[in-house]
């Protein structure tokens, strides 16, 4: 039980930058490789105001702009302008990448390039859970996890601004011709999905500390649960982070410390082998589409 | 004679600039050598991403397999640098393959994304295991010195790993010029064209990735001589930075991925920035050229010279500059493939469903005589494009038997289908817009033409391929000037009218030999004039021997033109026979013509 529970605290983070991932992917049809990096934005951010001094709820929520801020810039500088040169399809492969060099780099140019402390929040207050014992601060996480999934799920399903954002899924040139702003919703897909990934981010500062290349890490891991959910559909994209953080729990312990270095990737390999669209998605995968600045 | 002064000139100057590289100073040969190991791999990661669309991030992977695999095999095996080559190189080739024929069955994106777990996986076993030397790595093999009579040559390292680039050079330069690199672009940019024209493209992507891994694998075997191997040097940004090496010179492009890979793996050896302003610079890098520059430094400069040299002036318009004597239209019958029978296609029993329980194509049966020009009609959504598209091969029947020229291609991809004698249109045509006409049409011979995929590499070496090239060229201007384009010819089809690419695309159909064409609304956006044009030319192939199936919509152009017509409706068969005979059915009247 131990190790189910502290799996799915993992699970729940990665799960969060996955869907955040997913939720970019959804409207745009591009793989926003700086989301771990959007993560890394919230956490040194917040870190380095709470240092100076200032309270940690609002340390969190500037954190949580910050990312949100960035989230939509890259949509506005290093996505938009490639997706109107579509000779290149892939071109947003390297801008993102570009984006997340250059936070990386960034922040460990600001905050240097050690970890540093970030505010205790809920850790270290244990909850005895099913003859388990684990953090406060990990039961926020599950807790964050499954709200996010709702949440999506409710907004995309109930709000005309969610049944925009599934018509240009579907379609996007059908989508503007019927009046829809798809530079709109993308920008807030990508805001969104900061939003998601600063959520992670906060939620796991506690536990890792703030470190400029958390981001790589996370991003990472993120984009493995979202190969292993699957890419398309956001709540698939948690499923596969909670699968993946019991399942690397457990091989840490059934194997060997090191294990969660590696373990991730059989995982994914064995996934794309057999079921190359993922996990938990319904279909296979679509031919690419790409949104299109009009 | 100039073009073999020319080759010589390239040579010696290579030959001298290695020569420079090997004699100079430690430093320098390191910089430059480097620069050529990456020079290498954005020469090979060029080949697929640019030529065929395909965007590999397991280049540092590939390129870590190949210097760990040198590496260990030199340390445990005692084994020889030059032994090691063919190991290495076949053996990363094999990888290719394997994760080409895994991820390309999906799609390019998860082409992209299979490519960089692999390079993420191969840096996780590079540092965790204790073979590898983990994070510190290994020290590389060491390559042998020249003997003593050729030390005036300098260092032989040098001269091992610039003949590595050039060797490379030479393939991607030969594969540029062969009959190839046209039909590699229609992948990219128009797959179905490609396969209609009887490319088995996966096929043709998987082999490419092939010999652009197993290149990967050369630059790693090479970068092992230049001293210490280690996970750090192959981690996904390194894929990223090949990629951007690429685009920085200009992707597509023959020098630009070299003027990247020099200019990317060399400029921190000229600023003197710390790592991490380094590593903030090249961040901003990438955004900024693939935002602002996307087609790279050679790309630019192509585009200045094409706009700086004095341009012929493009045609007028359609010029109906058909020859009018018989023996020239004759020209259409060509080399013809197929049988003789009386029959050219027979569908029997033919269904087909996109959505079950809904058939788009019931159970229709169809003959189509030879040597006539068949109609093929119905509303919109009667299922005439889905037909057309289950005989040339884009679909498989759910029952039913699809006869071509005699044999059952029911379950046959398009790529099959030329080697039978059937070619087809699309009703929007999709070439490739950077390549003149003339290289467009030529595809459509890829077919008759033997072994254009595997002489690529070596083209410009083997005779008959000049040959070829050469003969590719005529019959497509021979084409072009049957369907009244010759003056197109040499026009990119990304600046002639849409009725040129049209006609562009019944070019490429008619030229590849095949007895049957099927034409899916290839008067879709023409003019009147254009219409009575493409009339012309379908009775010119009908007399030339050739049977036409074509789908159109203006019922006076069918009436006027089709020998026999096949009405559908609603995906079931209403009549097929003579024109005139369907003209006065009844049951046409009432869902077609609407009397």
């Amino acid at each position: 039980m131990q190790i189910v529970l502290s799996g799915l605290a993992t699970g729940a983070i990665y799960g969060l930058v996955a869907m955040a991932f997913a939720i970019a992917f959804y409207v745009t049809r591009v793989i926003n490789f700086a989301q771990g990096q959007l993560l890394m934005v919230a956490v040194m951010v917040t870190a380095a105001l709470s240092r100076a001094g200032w309270p940690t709820g609002v340390a969190i929520v500037a954190g949580l702009v910050a990312a949100v801020v960035f989230g939509a810039l890259i949509y506005l500088l290093a996505v938009r302008p490639v997706l109107a040169f579509d000779r290149f399809s892939f071109a947003w492969l390297v801008s993102t990448l570009g984006v997340a060099t250059i936070l990386e780099a960034g922040a460990a140019l600001i905050w240097g390039p050690t970890s540093r402390g970030f505010p205790t929040m809920l850790n270290g207050r244990p909850v005895h859970l099913l003859g388990a014992v684990i953090s406060l601060q990990q039961v926020l996480a599950i807790a964050a996890g499954v709200v996010a999934v709702a949440a999506f799920e409710l907004f995309r399903r109930r709000t005309l601004f969610g049944k925009l954002g599934m018509a240009i899924a579907a379609d996007p040139e059908m989508a503007s011709a019927i009046g829809a702003n798809t530079q709109a919703v993308a920008v807030a897909a990508f805001a969104l999905a900061g939003l998601l990934a600063g959520v992670a981010g906060v939620l796991v500062g506690p536990i890792t500390f703030a470190n400029p290349y958390i981001g790589s890490t996370f991003g990472i891991n993120g984009f493995v649960a979202l190969m292993i959910g699957g890419i398309e559909r956001p709540a698939g994209a948690m499923a596969g982070g909670l699968l993946l953080g019991v399942l690397s729990q457990l091989a840490n312990t059934e194997i060997n410390s090191q294990a969660s270095d590696w373990f991730p990737f059989v995982i994914v390999v064995v996934v794309l082998l057999l079921r190359p669209s993922g996990l938990f998605s319904g279909a296979r995968w679509p031919r690419l589409r790409l949104a299109r600045p009009s | 004679m100039i073009r073999r002064a020319a080759v010589l000139v390239v040579v010696a100057g290579y030959a001298l600039i290695t020569l420079t590289v090997a004699r100079g100073s430690l430093y320098d040969q390191s910089l430059v050598l480097t620069a050529a190991c990456f020079g290498i791999l954005a020469i090979s990661l060029d080949m697929v991403a640019g030529m065929t669309g395909l965007y590999s991030l397991g280049h540092a992977g590939l390129f870590a397999v190949g210097a760990y695999a040198t590496t260990l095999l030199n340390l445990h095996q005692n084994m020889g640098v030059f032994t090691t080559l063919p190991i290495v190189v076949i053996g990363t080739g094999g990888l290719g393959l394997i994760i080409g024929s895994l991820s390309l069955r999906v799609s390019g994106l998860y082409f992209a994304i299979t490519t960089f777990i692999f390079t993420l996986v191969v840096g996780v076993l590079a540092s965790d295991l204790s073979i590898t030397g983990g994070l510190q790595g290994l020290p590389g093999p060491l390559f042998p010195n020249f003997p003593d009579s050729l030390t005036g040559l300098g260092s032989s390292v040098a001269w091992c790993i610039m003949l590595a680039l050039a060797l490379t050079i030479f393939l991607a330069w030969a594969i540029r010029r062969s009959a190839l690199h046209p039909v590699l672009l229609a992948i990219r940019d128009a797959e179905p064209f490609a396969a209609a024209a009887g490319v088995r493209t996966a096929v043709v992507k998987i082999g490419l990735f092939g010999l652009s891994a197993a290149l990967a694998g050369l630059a790693g075997w090479a970068f092992s001589f230049l001293g210490v191997v280690s996970p750090g040097q192959f981690s996904w940004n390194v894929s990223v930075s090949i990629l951007v090496m690429v685009i920085i010179g200009g992707i597509n492009t023959t020098v630009g991925p070299l003027i990247g890979a020099a200019f990317v793996s060399m400029f921190p050896a000229y600023v003197n920035f710390s790592a991490l302003w380094q590593e903030l610079l090249f961040g901003a890098l990438f955004v900024v050229v693939i935002v602002f520059v996307p087609q790279g430094v050679a790309g630019l400069l192509a585009q200045l010279w094409r706009r700086l040299r004095p341009r012929a002036g493009a045609p007028a318009g359609i010029t109906d500059d058909r020859p009018a004597t018989s023996t020239a239209k004759a020209g259409w019958a060509g080399e013809r493939v197929g049988g003789e029978s009386p029959v050219a296609v027979e569908c029997r029993g033919v269904t087909f469903s996109y959505l079950r329980p809904v058939n788009a194509v019931d159970g229709v049966d169809m003959v189509v005589r030879r040597g006539t020009i068949h109609g093929l009609i119905g509303p919109n959504g009667s299922g005439k494009s889905t037909l057309v598209n289950l005989i040339a091969g884009q679909h498989r029947p759910d029952a039913g038997t699809i006869r071509v020229n005699g044999a059952d291609l029911a379950g046959a991809g398009p790529w099959a289908r030329p080697r039978h004698g059937l070619a087809r249109t699309f009703q929007t045509a999709v070439l490739v817009k950077e390549l003149p006409a003339r290289s467009n049409v030529a595809i459509g011979r890829y077919a008759r033409v033997p072994h254009i995929a595997a002489r690529a590499p070596v083209w410009p070496l083997l005779p008959s391929a000049h040959r070829d090239s050469r003969a590719l060229a005529a019959q497509a201007d021979a084409a072009l000037a049957l369907v009244g384009m010759g003056a197109w010819a040499g026009q990119r089809v990304a600046q002639v009218p849409h009725g040129v690419e049209q006609l562009t695309q019944l070019a490429a159909a008619a030229v590849s030999g095949s007895r049957v064409l099927v034409l899916d609304e290839p008067l879709a956006g023409l003019s009147q004039n254009e219409v009575d044009h493409v009339a012309a030319i379908l009775r010119d192939l009908r007399d030339a021997g050739v049977t036409v199936i074509v789908i159109e919509h203006q019922v006076r152009f069918v009436f006027d033109v089709c020998d026999e017509v096949t009405v559908l409706s609603a995906g079931a068969l209403v009549t097929s026979g003579p024109a005139a005979e369907v003209r006065e059915n009844a049951r046409v009247r009432e869902v077609y013509l609407g009397q």
